[in-house]
């Protein structure tokens, strides 16, 4: 079963990077792009951070560490839950259809079908470069615990972000069109993460903890890692929350998912 | 359990209509109210088909025919009515329904884009899990029968429309499937295109026993390939029968095309209900029932009251019949 899973991403893999080579400067510039967006908004952070030194007692090296998980996350996502992100076009185009007429789970199907390898490479590129410049300087004792800790972070951090998009793709199936909505919950939200949670108003903070919970993609991880004195305002046990939210949530979104699939109007 | 392969109850599938505004205010207040109007694009439809049959399913545009072949595809869940086929629930049971049909959406394409059909094929054969022989085989077989080789390595966006629909046909066929369902699925061949394709449909129905039902907008290629019609129209079944049935019923029946010196308001005739032509202004089509006019009367009066240029008398094709069917129940 799982040898055959493996054999069935290998094909999707290989078309899908085959795919892109086939423009091979399209793709350069695409990943260029993205880099050069991402960079500037840590750019704008590190600007912001010359001027006040530290943002609730987290410099600069931690602002960057934290953002190394949430890009590094998202960099799996995209690897992962790539359709999810634009599933208003592929139900457009058909390709659900086509999904639909294969017999293979569809869930399994779009996983593997939808990798965005050139933008998941730059996003990859971006957290390995702010992982560098921070690992090392924010006091972090990596040793077994920790490092386990981390690859934790990393799984439940791809999965929430996961469980946001599959939640949100499963309105077109009664809306054909909600970019409106996307727009503002993940993209809004995820500029927010860039910064401690704590820094933001109770409405703010609530709604990144418990409706978009990017809190636990990035914040409370690095929290348990940096341990920073703004922690005193959140319950200890939101540390080792990440994962259970990424359980929940995902099947939360999994199970309506499934259940709007029933109004899929083709 | 019923012993047929393909059993339809009375399915139905209804769509959110979209909406036109006449006035801005309108679509202003549409905003705020959710006002929903549905329309049927299946309205209880039955019928049953056996191992083995070819079914061509017929009618204008919007009358079903996609929406049919979507919910006995597994893709779309109707609303009402029960589809049962080959033993199994093609909605619920789809991951194991799937692996025994082929589909071809004319409309939709299944082949990936950026590739080589063999790319897509290899991709297949991991999808469905198909033997290495049988693959092989399959592939030899099939892409020698719609002359998929001269262009099974070139990247699918350098083909042409004729060249895409064969390789896709390709595709629906790989893992050797019971059932075919082609929707549109000729759509943009040239005319050599579509006789290889005929000719493979008529042998994988021979040879291979495989069913079929499919849609065309070109009655040709449901006249040379298949035994049974169905007919709908506005989401409604309007005939089931075979095809040669059908033209019995409708062999009496004679379609007149007269050109004429000038442009004709009407043509007065007994017996004979006349229309304007398609593409001719100066021409109309007069239909007539063969048993019930006297040639000789009829022809005289029409040379005698109008300037005839040109005439000929049409058999019945089953385009002109299904016309005629759509005629009387609009009636």
């Amino acid at each position: 079963m799982s040898m055959d899973l493996i054999q069935l991403f290998k094909a999707y893999a290989k078309t899908g990077i085959k795919t892109r080579f086939q423009y091979h400067l399209d793709s350069f510039l695409l990943s260029l792009a993205v880099f050069v967006r991402e960079a500037s908004s840590i750019f704008g952070v590190y600007f912001l951070l010359l001027k006040f030194d530290t943002l609730n007692d987290w410099n600069i090296k931690e602002i960057f560490f934290m953002f190394s998980i949430l890009s590094a996350t998202y960099s799996l996502f995209i690897m992962f839950f790539m359709v999810f992100r634009d599933f208003p076009d592929w139900i457009k185009h058909g390709d659900f259809d086509r999904i639909l007429l294969r017999p293979r789970g569809i869930f399994v199907q779009m996983i593997l079908n939808g990798a965005d390898w050139v933008a998941a490479l730059s996003h990859g590129c971006i957290s390995i470069l702010m992982f560098i410049l921070s690992a090392n300087s924010v006091g972090i004792r990596w040793n077994a615990g920790s490092i386990f800790y981390y690859l934790v972070t990393m799984i439940s951090g791809t999965v929430i972000q996961g469980a946001i998009f599959v939640f949100f793709s499963a309105f077109n199936f009664y809306f054909s069109k909600n970019h409106g909505i996307k727009e503002f919950v993940f993209w809004k939200s995820r500029r927010f993460a860039t910064f401690p949670v704590s820094i933001y108003g109770g409405v703010v903070q609530n709604i990144l903890m418990f409706v978009i919970p990017f809190a636990f993609v990035n914040y409370f991880p690095a929290q348990y890692l940096l341990r920073k004195s703004d922690m005193a305002a959140y319950p200890e046990y939101y540390m080792y929350l990440s994962p259970v939210i990424a359980i929940v949530g995902f099947t939360l979104a999994y199970v309506f998912w499934r259940f709007s699939l029933r109004y899929y109007q083709s | 359990m019923n012993s047929r392969l393909i059993h339809v109850e009375n399915i139905s599938k209804r769509f959110k209509k979209p909406k036109s505004f006449k006035m801005e205010k309108e679509s202003l207040r549409s905003i705020f109210l959710f006002q929903r109007e549905y329309k049927n694009a299946v309205d209880g439809i039955s019928f049953e088909i056996d191992e083995g049959e070819m079914v061509g399913l017929i009618g204008p545009n919007g009358a079903g025919k996609t929406v049919t072949l979507k919910i006995l595809s597994g893709i779309l869940r109707p609303d009402g009515g029960n589809v049962w086929i080959d033993g199994m629930n093609p909605y619920k049971d789809r991951k194991k329904y799937v692996a025994k049909i082929g589909v071809v959406f004319g409309h939709k394409s299944q082949i990936t884009y950026d590739l080589t059909p063999l790319d897509t094929y290899g991709v297949l054969k991991c999808i469905y899990k198909i033997p290495a022989n049988i693959y092989r085989d399959n592939l030899e077989r099939f892409c020698d029968l719609l002359g998929v080789n001269e262009f099974i390595n070139q990247p699918v966006y350098s083909l042409s429309m004729g060249q895409k629909v064969r390789a896709e046909l390709v595709c629906a066929l790989i893992h050797s499937p019971k059932i075919l369902f082609l929707d549109e699925a000729t759509i943009g061949i040239d005319v050599i295109g579509k006789e290889k394709v005929r000719k493979c449909l008529r042998e994988l129905n021979k040879s291979d026993g495989m069913t079929m039902i499919f849609t065309s907008h070109d009655m040709k290629d449901i006249e040379n390939t298949c035994d049974r019609l169905m007919i709908i129209d506005e989401g409604k079944m309007i005939y089931d029968g075979s095809k040669t049935s059908l033209y019995e019923e409708y062999s009496s029946q004679r379609m007149m095309e007269v050109e004429f010196e000038k442009p004709q308001q009407e043509i007065r005739l007994e017996h004979v209900v006349c229309t304007d032509s398609d593409n001719n202004p100066m021409s109309k089509y007069l239909y007539y029932n063969h048993s019930d006019v006297n040639y000789n009367e009829m022809i005289l009066k029409l040379m005698r009251d109008y300037p005839v240029k040109d005439l000929a008398v049409r058999e019945p094709e089953i385009e002109y019949i299904i016309r005629e069917i759509y005629r009387k129940k609009k009636k």
